[in-house]
């Protein structure tokens, strides 16, 4: 079915100081803290091409079917939550060689471009947390 | 937008996202808002220059000393902007980082 909701792509990207195949295995292991596996209270994980995870984390389910794993350069997957609204979003995750480090972009195209979704509150929290009030005070809230 | 692009910019870096928190608390001199940081003065001075450049902070000379405060308006910009997904994979990516760099800062 095809769907007339806009969609967005949010792109994150960070330099880890390791080499790009340690990165890559770090980011399918749900032991190590960032990985969206980390911290689920129920997760099943199976990281091969058309492997399918299933992981909860606050009640809340997501969904998703892995369509690439290049190591060390590449894993892609599509991401269903009640956050994307029944849209089957996907995740391209890249690792690329910079000096002795690691470029990692995160890319998560296809995300309903909803009220929801830019929520204000939400948004303020993510570089805001701990200052709202002083922001407040001096009236830019 | 180009403010935006700026701000967006600005706000992008963990290290600058610690300095708007900590300006948030009040103006500091550069020595302060340096000493939290494992980094060269240099790449401070590189962090605040970015910061100016999209109008997050500024310099105010007192006698022989220069205090740096939050403009915060700017981030206001980014209010209507960023997106749950922005924020959660910021987080998530930084927490990422976080534990190749404590990994890093163990062999030492």
């Amino acid at each position: 079915m095809m769907s007339n909701t806009k969609t967005i792509e949010v792109t994150v990207e960070r330099t880890i100081p390791t080499s790009p195949g340690e990165a890559f295995d770090a980011w399918l292991n749900p032991k190590v803290p960032g990985t969206p596996w980390n911290m689920a209270e129920k997760l099943l994980l199976n990281p091969t091409v058309d492997g399918f995870f299933f992981w909860a984390i606050k009640g809340t389910p997501h969904y998703g079917r892995f369509t690439a794993v290049d190591r060390p350069g590449r894993i892609q997957h599509t991401w269903m939550s009640p956050n994307t609204s029944g849209l089957e979003s996907t995740v391209t995750v890249t690792f690329r060689g910079k000096g002795k480090d690691t470029l990692m972009t995160l890319v998560h195209a296809g995300l309903p471009d909803t009220d929801g979704g830019r929520s204000h509150e939400k948004g303020w929290n993510f570089f805001l947390d701990g200052f709202q009030s002083q922001l407040a005070k001096s009236g830019a809230v | 937008m180009e403010h935006l692009t700026d701000v967006l910019s600005a706000i992008s870096h963990p290290t600058r996202r610690a300095i708007i928190k900590r300006l948030a608390n009040g103006p500091a001199r550069f020595l302060d808002i340096a000493e939290p940081f494992d980094v060269a003065l240099n790449a401070i001075t590189k962090h605040l220059k970015l910061l100016e450049r999209a109008g997050l902070i500024e310099r105010e000379k007192r006698g022989r000393e220069v205090f740096i405060s939050l403009r915060p308006e700017g981030l206001r910009l980014v209010a209507d902007w960023v997106h749950e997904y922005e924020r959660f994979w910021n987080e998530k990516l930084d927490e990422f980082e976080g534990y190749f760099k404590q990994k890093q800062r163990s062999k030492k």
